[in-house]
């Protein structure tokens, strides 16, 4: 027995498709397992749907290696934090922390928006919280005061230390701030005595003025160099503090997949999707080849009435048309992925059961059968031990071979939108770009790597599912 | 068993599957309470017309409620709402299987009519016209390539078709649809996005033509590229283990020549499985291409099931549920017999 099998796989083995059929399958399985270990398993619930965690991220922007082939750079998006205070000086009779982060500027892009993000905010004198001021030199060796933020004095019944900003921090979006605009009106004044109103320069954009230099009648042009953020904690109590410190400058490229319309990180969802593909395709063949075998094993053997029902009830099933009633069946019960795996199960499994059924009967027949009848082995038994054998390593194809049916079959009800809801998969990322015109507006980077993924998910099964064609129907063999 | 006792049992069957599929399609639309839900959301929003128009014409408050409650008593029983929803089945089930398929609420034929019929016979065109010629191409480059690669087993010309049929399996039609349209639509700007006219559609005749297959273009080519992988690899598989047969190598010991080998002994017993997929593929391609489209946006059927879903249409649900079985038992039946022409052994 343990001969014959090792037979097989070197059978199976010495065909190139096997091989790159089994490399693929393990990079499937390596880059599920990382995902799952790294990624937590309620991610698409608290992270991938819901939009507020994506902020902070460029829309719709394209992946960084882009950038490889483009003379012109594109904007690399950046988010500059910093924890620690890098100066502390007396003023009167309080302190001044200082935090300063810089940027060294190379594109000839301004950034999309700047967002300023301060968290665990920290005080202790009741009658005088902080102030927070924010400023940035630009290359020129000018100062643009960003923003200033002034602390509510906390209520009365909490005690310090003070904490602001702990579990959500404040997120300032300078981008069409009025503050910004004003102070930009005073410092296009006095810097090039240019006079214009907070309304054109909002026109203009607040972003184009902090990172332009005048390049004509109200024109700006990017002004290349670096950049120093300088934030401005001034406080009674030398204790007081910002734990952390964050300007966000929206790029045009974001990552290695890049983002889709929501700012939503593409290179996680994707990464979400293998275990997912993979639990599907795996979970769905397993379950449809244990029954459809099982009742094919079982109708062939016992035959009569048995048989009977089961051979009518697959006969039935199969022919049903599928996708129609999968569709309605996904939309009134709610896309779930054991549902939706019940859902495959059930339509597919009856076209196995009628073939193994058929090889089941021919099997029954052999003589080492009657003999084992003859000993008095139980039905079970010659089942079990000399039937199931004989049929396995068909039933096994068969199992890999549905595979990548499953794995396209959940991304089409995917694409529909009929798909699990609380994890992104392949499908639902096409399905939110197809909707949101990713095709119409050429974002290819949404479209591309997902449908890529499914056809290596899918192919992988069939690769393997080719290179066990041999070892399942010997007359192949000799050709080769 | 006598030959019409076999397609006696196998039309019953059938038969049995075309009822199973409605019956439970019915049930299911009824068991999860969405049969009434939305049977009673219509007649809520019947009921609001009625009354923004009664409040014109009655000023008393409570007399006004007393007569709603009336049209409302009316209504229910006009919807079947007093009755729980199995009553509804028998009722339901008739109606369909003699074809009478009652009224969409939403969709809407060209020319305004909402009866589930013309809705469909609108639609049936446009999905034949793309999802047949389709077939149609796959099945005759089949059938050109299939037998021919057969013959050059394990050569390379063999081994390349039968990975671009692995890739063409694993390979999502809709999504081969979305890259072509970003491909020839957006970045070449040379093919429509979608549709099956461009709006408006030219008047002209001839012209309206040109129009049609500027439009077909990119969905045909889509489901010609993405699906004729597997039928050179099925037709393939066939004429491979026919020709494998011992008969086909007694026929070339005896010295007859190749050709009449090929069409005596390999093709004559490989056209009934072919033929079986082609049947199959004809009859499940009329609802089998939804995703595809969805992605063009052409108006066929698959469109349709889709937006009746969506909008939680019953009676075209449950109509075009039925028209897609019947369709595809027909086509099963239609084979049985064919199989016993073609294929003397079935007959014995």
């Amino acid at each position: 027995m343990s001969s014959s099998i090792r037979e097989s796989f070197s059978e199976f083995w010495a065909s190139n498709i096997s091989k790159l059929g089994i490399v693929f399958l393990t990079v499937l399985v390596v880059v599920s397992i990382y995902t799952v270990t790294t990624l937590p398993l309620d991610f698409g619930v608290k992270y991938w749907y819901n939009p507020t965690y994506w902020v902070d991220y460029p829309k719709a922007a394209q992946p960084e290696w882009v950038n490889l082939f483009l003379s012109e750079k594109l904007m690399k998006h950046v988010e500059l934090s910093t924890t620690k205070a890098t100066g502390i000086k007396p003023y009167d009779d309080r302190f001044i922390k200082y935090y300063n982060v810089s940027y060294n500027h190379e594109y000839s892009q301004f950034p999309k928006f700047i967002t300023l993000k301060i968290s665990n905010l920290v005080f202790y004198d009741r009658n005088s919280p902080p102030i927070v001021r924010f400023y940035v030199t630009r290359p020129d060796g000018r100062t643009v005061e960003l923003y200033t933020l002034a602390i509510e004095t906390p209520s009365d019944n909490t005690t310090p230390p003070f904490k602001y900003f702990s579990t959500e921090p404040k997120r300032i979006l300078l981008s069409g701030d009025m503050y910004l605009a004003r102070s930009l009106v005073g410092f296009l004044y006095r810097e090039f005595n240019l006079s214009l109103g907070t309304s054109s320069v909002l026109e203009v954009g607040n972003e184009r003025i902090v990172f332009g230099r005048i390049s004509g009648n109200n024109t700006f042009t990017p002004l290349t160099g670096k950049y120093v953020f300088s934030i401005v904690l001034v406080c009674r109590n030398v204790n007081d503090y910002v734990g952390m410190i964050d300007v966000v400058l929206g790029g045009y490229v974001y990552g290695l997949m890049g983002t889709d319309v929501l700012g939503r990180d593409l290179s996680q969802g994707l990464l979400f999707g293998f275990p997912v593909a993979l639990i599907i395709g795996v979970g769905t063949s397993l379950l449809t080849t244990v029954i459809g075998a099982g009742l094919g094993i079982v109708g062939g053997y016992v035959g009569g009435f048995v048989d009977d029902v089961i051979q009518r009830f697959a006969d039935i099933v199969n022919n049903i048309p599928l996708l129609p009633l999968l569709i309605l069946l996904s939309f009134i019960f709610g896309g779930r992925l054991w549902l939706i795996i019940l859902v495959l199960v059930f339509f597919n499994w009856p076209s196995l059961a009628i073939i193994v059924r058929s090889m089941v009967l021919s099997a029954k027949t052999s003589q080492f059968i009657e003999a084992a009848v003859a000993i008095g082995a139980s039905r079970l038994r010659i089942m079990v031990k000399h039937i199931f054998p004989q049929v396995a390593p068909f039933i096994l194809a068969q199992m890999i071979f549905f595979t990548p049916y499953a794995i396209l079959a959940e991304a089409a009800l995917s694409f529909l939108g009929l798909g699990d809801v609380s994890m992104p998969t392949w499908g639902q990322i096409l399905e939110y770009g197809f909707k949101n015109g990713a095709v119409f507006l050429g974002y290819w980077w949404w479209i591309l790597p997902p449908g890529l993924f499914i056809v290596y998910s899918a192919i992988t099964f069939v690769f393997i599912a080719l290179g066990m064609e041999p070892v399942v129907n010997p007359r192949l063999r000799r050709w080769r | 068993m006598g030959l019409g006792k076999t397609l006696a049992i196998k039309g019953l069957t059938l038969i049995a599957v075309l009822i199973g599929v409605l019956l439970f399609t019915v049930l299911i639309i009824g068991a999860s309470g969405l049969s009434d839900r939305v049977l009673s959301s219509i007649m809520n929003e019947e009921l609001r017309g009625i009354r923004q128009r009664l409040a014109t014409q009655i000023r008393d408050p409570e007399e006004l409620n007393r007569a709603i409650e009336g049209i409302r008593q009316d209504l229910i029983k006009a919807y079947g709402l007093d009755k729980p929803w199995y009553a509804r089945i028998p009722g339901m089930v008739l109606r369909i299987i003699t074809l009478d398929l009652g009224s969409a609420r939403e969709v809407q034929t060209f020319t305004g009519s909402n009866k589930v019929s013309d809705i469909i016979l609108e639609r049936i065109p446009n999905t034949i016209l793309l999802m047949t010629s389709a077939l149609i191409i796959n099945f005759a480059i089949g059938l050109f390539f299939g037998p021919r690669i057969a013959l050059k087993h394990g050569t390379r010309i063999d081994r390349a078709v039968s990975l671009y049929s692995a890739v063409s399996y694993a390979l999502p039609t809709w999504w081969l649809g979305m890259l072509m349209i970003l491909f020839f639509s957006f970045q070449l700007r040379i093919l429509p996005f979608g549709g099956m006219y461009s709006a408006p559609p030219p008047e002209d005749p001839f012209m309206r033509f040109l129009d049609l297959l500027w439009h077909v273009l990119l969905p045909l080519a889509t489901l010609v590229l993405a699906l004729s992988g597997s039928w050179i690899y099925i037709t393939r598989s066939i004429v491979l283990s026919v020709s494998q047969e011992d008969f086909v190598n007694v026929a070339r010991v005896k010295g007859l020549p190749e050709g009449l080998v090929r069409r005596r002994y390999i093709v004559r017993v490989a056209a009934p499985p072919i033929l079986t997929n082609v049947m199959l593929g004809l009859a499940g391609s009329i609802a089998g291409a939804i995703l595809t489209e969805i992605v063009f946006d052409w108006p066929g059927m698959g469109t349709l099931y889709y937006k009746a879903v969506m909008s939680v249409d019953e009676s075209l649900i449950l109509a075009l549920t039925y028209v897609f079985t019947l369709i595809y038992v027909l086509a099963r039946f239609v084979l049985e017999v064919l199989y016993v022409v073609l294929d003397p052994r079935v007959r014995l």
